[in-house]
């Protein structure tokens, strides 16, 4: 575990001294921004447009975190798919090339040591990218009052939805991870996790006209219709299985790429 | 302390280490001598558990290298070809990873990464940033890496290569200075070095072992009758090309010194 850590350490030194996890973090919130003012902006309007009518019962029924909160943490989550690929396409692949995985590989550890120091230090990576998100509902939460005089945001909806996004984070990071364990190149293991995960992100999309298991089975592989059930404040077994099964499945194919190398 | 026998390493048809046995006991210094291609980086691989030998086996302190890779890899101080160091980090920074990565005790790495800074010269650039060393330093910086917990076997891929002669000479120093302790492989195509730093001399060409003997033990065998000391190194470089050249092809110096002329006393064929 010492190893690990040390690894993990190296590595987040590397994430910080090279513009690539600002490049991610400005990105994040840059879009995320421009999500938040847009549905801040659409909820006004929508609000100013219902109430001449008295719709009480409607305006009630709003809610300031399912409309903006929720549909801002669902965009955000194709931009996890798009910028874990960048964060995590130098972890394993840039070693190779710089001839430093020689020095891991002889280094008296064994490969699960490399694997989960890499990915302590992806993950610490991608929270930090989650927790820019978050400071969005904060900033609602100071500006905004609930109908009842509570807060604006429901923060039980908040956090699932954070931890929503973070299991899809990790999940990115996994596969990445794997990816960048198979080439020595760091934009062929960026371009290829980016293809995997965006294709699992709008699998949907690729059944839209079929009926019955195949689609089932697209939305059972759909990483955005797992997101879903966070987002409205639900934690469900399979949703978080779905996404623990992919973070154990690239840990354990990384750890045997990278086992490989000592039989080849 | 670390024991070769018929090693063999195939990749696809080539043949790039065939049938090497050799044993070097505690304390040696070995030197490994071949031309490019001869297999020497390829053996060394293999011996720090960096690649899987085709067939055949290699031990060190007792420990088989790929049945027990951990024991054998706490035991082994390793520069490669091409030093590892991270261009991002500081040199200190590099050094903390590997004493993390060795498991060091921690309350001893801070004085553990001065001692090796010393050793390889590189207290003044610990804070600098790899990417903007040079050559030399960033080949000294793996060599602290290797040092870094005063590991009982080196082995060292060309340690001097992008030296300046004044820092060679100081590796040299170094390298003979942790003789008596540790032992010590040390690849290289510089015969100076060899005939400088190392008791025994194994020489590979083609994959094959073409000799490996000490130094009086190679002058007897090749050299017969001539008397050489150390200082007159040229006469390494005759044995070496009596070795790995085909027949009748003899280096330029060996031909140089066999026409009477003294060759200076540094020459490099690599």
């Amino acid at each position: 575990m010492r190893s690990a850590l040390a690894l993990a350490r190296k590595e987040l030194q590397v994430y910080f001294t090279t513009p690539i996890a600002y490049v991610a973090f400005m990105v994040m919130a840059f879009f995320a921004a421009q999500f938040f003012t847009g549905s801040v902006d659409a909820y006004r309007t929508f609000v100013m447009r219902v109430s001449p009518y008295e719709a009480q019962g409607v305006l009630e029924r709003l809610n300031l975190t399912d409309v903006v909160v929720s549909r801002l943490f669902g965009s955000v989550g194709v931009f996890i798919v798009i910028s874990a690929p960048f964060l995590s396409m130098r972890l394993l692949a840039d070693e190779k090339r710089a001839r430093t995985f020689e020095l891991l590989m002889t280094s008296p550890v064994r490969p699960f040591e490399i694997v989960a120091g890499k990915y302590l230090a992806a993950l610490a990576v991608m929270a930090v990218s989650i927790g820019i998100v978050a400071l969005f509902p904060a900033l609602l939460s100071l500006f905004a009052k609930g109908a009842q005089g509570g807060s604006a945001v429901e923060w039980q909806t908040v956090a699932t939805g954070l931890l929503g996004l973070f299991l899809l984070g990790a999940m990115c990071m996994a596969v990445g991870l794997f990816v960048s364990a198979l080439t020595e190149s760091v934009i062929v293991a960026a371009l290829v996790s980016l293809i995997v995960l965006l294709a699992l992100w709008v699998v949907t999309l690729f059944t839209v006209g079929a009926e019955g298991p195949l689609r089932d089975f697209a939305s059972g592989m759909s990483a955005s219709e797992h997101l879903m059930p966070f987002l409205q404040g639900r934690i469900e077994l399979k949703d978080v299985v779905y996404y623990l099964s992919f973070v154990a499945l690239g840990l354990w194919l990384t750890d045997r790429a990278v086992e490989g190398h000592r039989w080849a | 302390m670390i024991e070769v026998s018929h090693l063999t390493k195939r990749f696809r048809e080539r043949v790039a280490v065939d049938d090497l046995s050799f044993t070097v006991r505690k304390g040696e210094v070995i030197g490994f001598l071949g031309p490019n291609g001869a297999g020497k980086s390829t053996t060394l691989r293999i011996l720090t558990g960096f690649l899987p030998a085709t067939s055949g086996t290699a031990t060190v302190a007792g420990f088989d290298v790929f049945e027990h890779p951990l024991e054998v890899k706490r035991r082994i101080g390793y520069l490669p070809e091409n030093p590892p160091v991270y261009v991002d980090l500081t040199p200190r920074a590099c050094l903390e990873l590997v004493a993390g990565l060795k498991k060091l005790p921690r309350g001893g790495v801070r004085a553990e990464i001065e001692r090796v800074a010393h050793l390889a010269g590189i207290e003044d650039v610990l804070d600098r940033v790899v990417g903007n060393l040079s050559k030399g330093y960033r080949q000294r910086v793996g060599l602290a890496q290797a040092l870094l917990g005063d590991p009982e076997v080196l082995i060292l891929d060309e340690p001097t290569v992008g030296l300046d002669p004044l820092q060679i000479r100081e590796v040299r120093e170094l390298v003979k200075g942790l003789a008596s302790r540790h032992t010590v492989i040390l690849s290289t195509h510089i015969l100076p070095e060899v005939a400088m730093t190392c008791q025994k001399v194994l020489v590979l060409n083609g994959g094959r072992l073409v000799d490996f003997d000490t130094l009086d033990g190679l002058i007897a065998k090749h050299l017969p009758g001539r008397k050489v000391t150390l200082d007159d190194i040229a006469f390494l470089e005759e044995i070496y090309g009596k070795l790995v050249s085909p027949a009748g092809a003899m280096p330029a110096a060996a031909v140089a010194s066999a026409a009477g002329d003294k060759p200076p006393p540094y020459r490099d064929l690599a």
